[in-house]
């Protein structure tokens, strides 16, 4: 039940680049540095960000990344859908495919609820919400 | 993010010995050929789960499995932990186990979430599950 390194990375990265949002990019090098990652491993995870339109890449020998859209319209949820293929908690059922009534229920009692808050918690974080550059009210940090 | 099978099928195997009639209990054979499980599979966890209280065995030519206790008093988190060890979404919550732990901000989230799932969890009862799963099977009337 864990978010894979791609997940977390992914969101790094993303954290990262907001965070120096005022550099018109950022060298994958810098990042990894700064985050302890293997910019090997940043690179895999930026490209699916890249091609997903996450973010955008600067060629050249001074090149790297920047976000490509405003971190208030970057949702969590779903970069983590991107890097993760799913955030659901158990394999979906597959068309045609049939459970007993003991695992009927386990679904309908656990997973689907348990998919349900989830996704709520997830889908209602933004990267803006993270790095704090939204309203205070309005922002989970904030929750305690 | 998969619950693991271990998780899933002690689920079900529990949910199995809380609709037993009172005073009744199972043999990992049993509840095997009623889910399918496998029965050696079924012993690994059952080690785990009678460790941890959930389930008491009968010992005997006889015996079997009931739970450990009140499913009222038994969650859904309780089982899972048991078998899946911890819930946390990603290993660097436990506090102390990250240097950057103070600086990262992602941690929030994972904090957020791993809440949201405990909360959930630990919300739902054996009790529950067998009730629902009495809802389930009642048949519907229609109008």
């Amino acid at each position: 039940m864990k978010i894979s390194t791609r997940g977390r990375y992914g969101v790094r990265l993303l954290i990262d680049l907001a965070e120096h949002a005022d550099e018109s990019h950022v060298p994958l090098a810098q990042i990894g540095e700064r985050q302890s990652i293997s910019p090997r491993y940043l690179e895999q995870v930026a490209v699916l960000l890249r091609r997903t339109g996450y973010i955008r890449s600067v060629k050249g020998a001074s090149g790297g990344y920047a976000l490509d859209r405003s971190p208030s319209e970057i949702v969590i949820g779903e970069v983590l859908r991107v890097l993760e293929g799913d955030i659901l908690i158990v394999d979906p059922l597959r068309p045609g495919e049939t459970e007993s009534p003991l695992q009927r229920c386990i679904r309908a009692s656990v997973y689907d609820r348990l998919n349900a808050r989830i996704a709520d918690v997830l889908d209602n974080i933004t990267l803006a919400s993270i790095i704090g550059t939204v309203d205070p009210d309005e922002s989970y940090m904030y929750f305690i | 993010m998969r619950i693991s099978t271990r998780g899933r099928y002690s689920l079900e195997a529990l949910l199995f010995l809380a609709l037993l009639p009172e005073e009744r209990y199972a043999s990992t054979r049993e509840i095997s050929a009623q889910t399918g499980i496998s029965d050696g599979y079924l012993e690994q966890l059952f080690i785990l789960l009678k460790k941890a209280g959930i389930i008491r065995g009968i010992r005997g030519p006889t015996g079997g499995y009931l739970p450990g206790r009140d499913p009222e008093l038994i969650t859904v988190g309780d089982i899972l932990r048991s078998v899946e060890g911890s819930l946390a979404p990603v290993a660097c919550i436990a506090s102390g186990s990250c240097p950057s732990e103070s600086e990262c901000l992602s941690r929030h989230t994972w904090d957020r979430l791993y809440r949201e799932i405990s909360s959930c969890i630990d919300g739902i009862t054996l009790a529950d599950l067998a009730a629902a799963h009495q809802n389930q099977e009642k048949p519907e009337f229609a109008l």
